[in-house]
């Protein structure tokens, strides 16, 4: 264990303990919305805070249906140097323009406090409670960096290099993979090199995610989304073809590579997990397995390499109040499973099925620890409707809904207008075969295969805006889960 | 899976082979009668099987003993009419008009609780398919049971507005396991609380009709007629209306359930009330008699409750001896 590892801890220990001061006076709840980039991380922060604050038809949400929740209202975030999310915004784009919010591209936080009846012995003599919900909205890609702590800089270059010249991936690193053999770890450091290297390896990166193979593991995640790191030294480092367990000599490229990587971790990634991440007490895992499932086997089996590696980072597990008090523990944990309107509910199932594949790892981990684990299949907003369409003998499950502008389903493209019926293809029964190369056909190459999910517009909903009741699907249950016992 | 995968497929919206999913309701028709498919009668057939089989012997027995029994009534009314022909004609012209009377009178009876004996088998039938339901998140399973549930209930004003909630949830997305809970919560809170008061009421007036009461006889004698009269209203309470052959089994079922529960009734909650609350049993022997005789009650009720409930207690807590027993401590005459 390095000094700056040591360091680390210690400043997370003594956040914990102010915060469990504050908590005796004012229960709080830091919810940890984790998600890689386009997993729906917006959406979902948008469509919880505007449930919470507008009501919905949430039969399961324990507190809401017995009617012993009075309201939530926003208040100042408990950051000032960091802006508030601007959630405002979001809905209206939601529900005037029918658009997905925009990729996030900076750090927000809002702090939601909810007043309720609360049914416990003390509380009910209490008369009104509140519970303050802390929550974060952050670039997914940066969440990819956590798996960058536990490794050393010979370490990431040897995985990085060669998970490029495995599949689909080898395509995209041509230029970097050329550059690269040029390099010579040992040579003397130089900055024009570096800085070469770091811009081809950023551009392997940067084409890697384009949509049709949605490949997620993809660290650092600051090349893809720099905020306001954009042009800093901290960003011109790259892999070299070095072994594992190499150890830089002084004066090389290699040692150059390696101090800046540690710079990386030190002042980039260990401050983001620690003022955002270390303390949780709840944590959702938001997947948006459907875009992975679309592009095939080989973005799955990414997706999956990319969420062990980030979930290694967090501690699951039940509190004693000695960890309560120095390292609280995320006790509750939800891996959901976003955007299953895009299916008809008879497949859901087998989409749960799916993600508890992927986070199994992490999934016993937590529950060997003795956290509370689930796995669901919910849309926040659910932007279809179900019907069922008959095509030759078969009865087929269908969705309906208004695709977005230039979603294509063989050589159909949309233009965002028309609303239409899918069938997007029955899921793999089996877990494992989603997992496989060549377990099924993607869309990624050929642009047909087993499975077609196509992205929809938001709904059309009626109404003022301010007031409307956003569909969903399970977030009652996701609320149940994540809060019911704090709102008892 | 059998099934081959089946491929994506795109409809336009104005394809006549796309059919919408049904839109919720807005006013339910509460007089609906329950759909009756393939499965649920399949499911209803292994839950069925399960329960213990009755000894074929005693079958024999009580078959035969039933024959004869029959035959001797059959004997001696054939007896007494030809008997009455033989004294005066009219008089047995009155004996025919009785007779008749009688066996109308007695198949009218008997279908009425066969009736009853029907309405208690679905309930226990109900209640063993919402326990897979909830076991395996079935959701075409917990449809099935939502259905007959508001079969059940659907004469029953005071539980229409869950009626109406479940039926709008009903075409949700929600899933199997979710939907029984929900609809415990719906229809079975109301219903909970009443039974909750009843064995509370019956409890309390056991307990201080025996304290007062001179008699060991009158006490066994109350105890017995409370019990039976709490046990039928009970049923009632939940839509049970058992009718007296019904009744025995319904008795026989909750004496079942006490012995079995008995026990661990005693470790957990019984002794802690007799020792924690003990003062008044000590102050007076008389006293804590009636104590006793409210706490068996109250077991009787606790056990009538779980028998005619239609599901399972999932989404709601069982109620404990101690909140409906609590009343015999708090305000006994002491």
């Amino acid at each position: 264990m390095k000094v700056s590892d040591l360091s680390h801890e210690a400043r997370i220990v003594a956040s914990s303990m102010l915060d469990a001061a504050a908590e005796a006076l004012n229960p709080t709840v830091r919810l940890g919305v984790t998600g890689l980039s386009r997993a729906g991380k917006t959406v979902f922060i948008t469509a919880l805070v505007h449930a919470l604050t507008n009501g919905a038809r949430m039969p399961l949400f324990r507190a809401y249906a017995d009617g012993r929740l009075i309201g939530a209202r926003l208040s100042p975030q408990p950051d000032d140097s960091v802006p508030r999310f601007d959630i405002e915004t979001h809905l209206k784009a939601l529900l005037e323009d029918r658009k997905w919010p925009q990729s996030t591209r900076r750090i927000s936080e809002l702090r939601l406090i909810v007043d309720f009846g609360s049914e416990t012995f003390l509380g009910r003599r209490r008369g009104t409670s509140h519970l303050t919900l802390d929550i974060v909205d952050y670039p997914g890609e940066w969440l990819l960096d956590l798996g960058l702590m536990g490794k050393t800089y010979s370490q990431w270059s040897a995985e990085t290099v060669a998970m490029s010249r495995r599949g689909a991936r080898q395509e995209f690193a041509r230029d970097w993979h050329k550059h690269l053999k040029t390099l010579d770890a040992a040579a003397p450091e130089s900055e024009a090199e570096a800085r070469a290297s770091a811009d081809l390896f950023t551009a392997y990166l940067r084409s890697s995610r384009e949509a049709r193979h949605a490949l997620s593991a993809l660290p650092p995640g600051r090349f893809l989304m720099p905020g306001d790191l954009e042009g800093s030294p901290m960003l011109t480092f790259a892999p070299l073809d070095v072994a594992a367990d190499a150890e830089p000599k002084p004066g090389t490229l290699h040692a150059m590579m390696a101090r800046r990587y540690d710079a990386y971790v030190d002042g980039v990634v260990r401050p983001f997990f620690r003022d955002h991440f270390a303390r949780l007490d709840r944590q959702i895992v938001l997947v948006d397995v459907l875009a992975a499932l679309d592009a095939g086997p080989d973005a799955v089996s990414d997706l999956e390499t990319a969420l062990v590696d980030v979930l290694a980072a967090f501690r699951h597990g039940r509190n004693s109040w000695l960890t309560a008090l120095f390292r609280p523990r995320v006790d509750k944990i939800l891996f959901a499973a976003t955007k299953a309107d895009h299916l008809h509910h008879t497949s859901h199932d087998r989409l749960e099925a799916i993600l508890g594949r992927l986070v199994q790892r992490a999934r016993e981990t937590a529950q060997f620890g003795g956290a509370e684990v689930d796995v669901l299949a919910i849309s926040a907003v659910r932007a279809t409707r179900e019907a069922t369409a008959k095509r030759g003998k078969q009865e087929l499950p269908v969705i309906a809904g208004t695709p977005e502008p230039g979603e294509r389903s063989g050589d159909k493209t949309f233009t965002g207008e028309e609303e239409i019926g899918v069938f997007p293809g029955d899921l793999p029964a089996d877990p494992n075969v989603a997992l496989a190369p060549g377990g099924y056909r993607g869309r990624a190459e050929t642009g047909e295969g087993d499975v077609g999910i196509i992205r929809f517009r938001p709904p059309k909903l009626e109404g003022p805006w301010g007031k409307t009741r956003l569909p969903h699907i399970r977030m009652d249950r996701v609320l149940q889960f994540l809060l019911g016992d704090k709102l008892a | 899976m059998s099934q081959k995968p089946r491929r994506p497929e795109t409809f336009t919206l104005d394809d006549p082979e796309l059919v919408f999913a049904e839109q919720q309701p807005d006013v339910i028709d509460l007089m609906a009668e329950p759909p009756q498919n393939g499965e649920i009668a399949e499911v209803s057939a292994v839950a069925t099987a399960t329960t213990p089989r009755r000894s074929r012997l005693g079958a024999v027995l009580w078959t035969a003993l039933g024959g004869l029994v029959s035959l001797a009534f059959g004997l001696g009314v054939t007896n007494l009419i030809e008997d009455l022909f033989a004294r005066a004609p009219w008089l047995g012209w009155v004996g025919v008009y009785f007779t008749v009377l009688l066996v109308i009178a007695l198949v009218l009876i008997l279908g009425r609780e066969a009736l009853a004996l029907r309405r208690l088998a679905k309930i226990d039938d109900l209640r063993a398919r919402a326990e897979t339901a909830i076991r395996t998140d079935d959701r075409t399973m917990a449809l099935g049971v939502v259905s007959s549930l508001e079969g059940v209930y659907s004469s029953h004003a005071r539980t229409a507005r869950g009626r109406a909630s479940l039926a709008r949830e009903k075409t949700e997305i929600i899933d199997g396991a979710d939907l029984v809970r929900l609809a415990e919560r719906e229809l079975m809170t109301g219903l909970d609380a009443e039974a909750r008061y009843l064995v509370a009421g019956a409890a309390k007036r056991v307990s201080v009709i025996t304290a007062v009461a001179p008699r060991a006889v009158i006490d066994i004698a109350v105890v017995g007629f409370t019990a039976v009269s709490l046990i039928r209203r009970i049923a009632d309470v939940y839509g049970g209306r058992p009718g007296t052959l019904g009744f025995l089994r319904l008795l026989r079922q909750v004496l079942t359930h006490l012995a079995v529960t008995g026990g661990m009734a005693a470790g957990e909650g019984f002794l802690d009330q007799i020792v924690g609350h003990g003062l008044a049993a000590k102050l007076s022997a008389r006293l804590g008699e009636g104590v006793i005789n409210g706490i068996l009650t109250a077991r009787i009720g606790l056990a009538a409750i779980a028998v005619c409930r239609p599901l399972p207690f999932a989404a709601r807590s069982a109620p404990t001896l101690r909140e409906v027993a609590g009343g015999l401590f708090d305000k006994s005459p002491t």
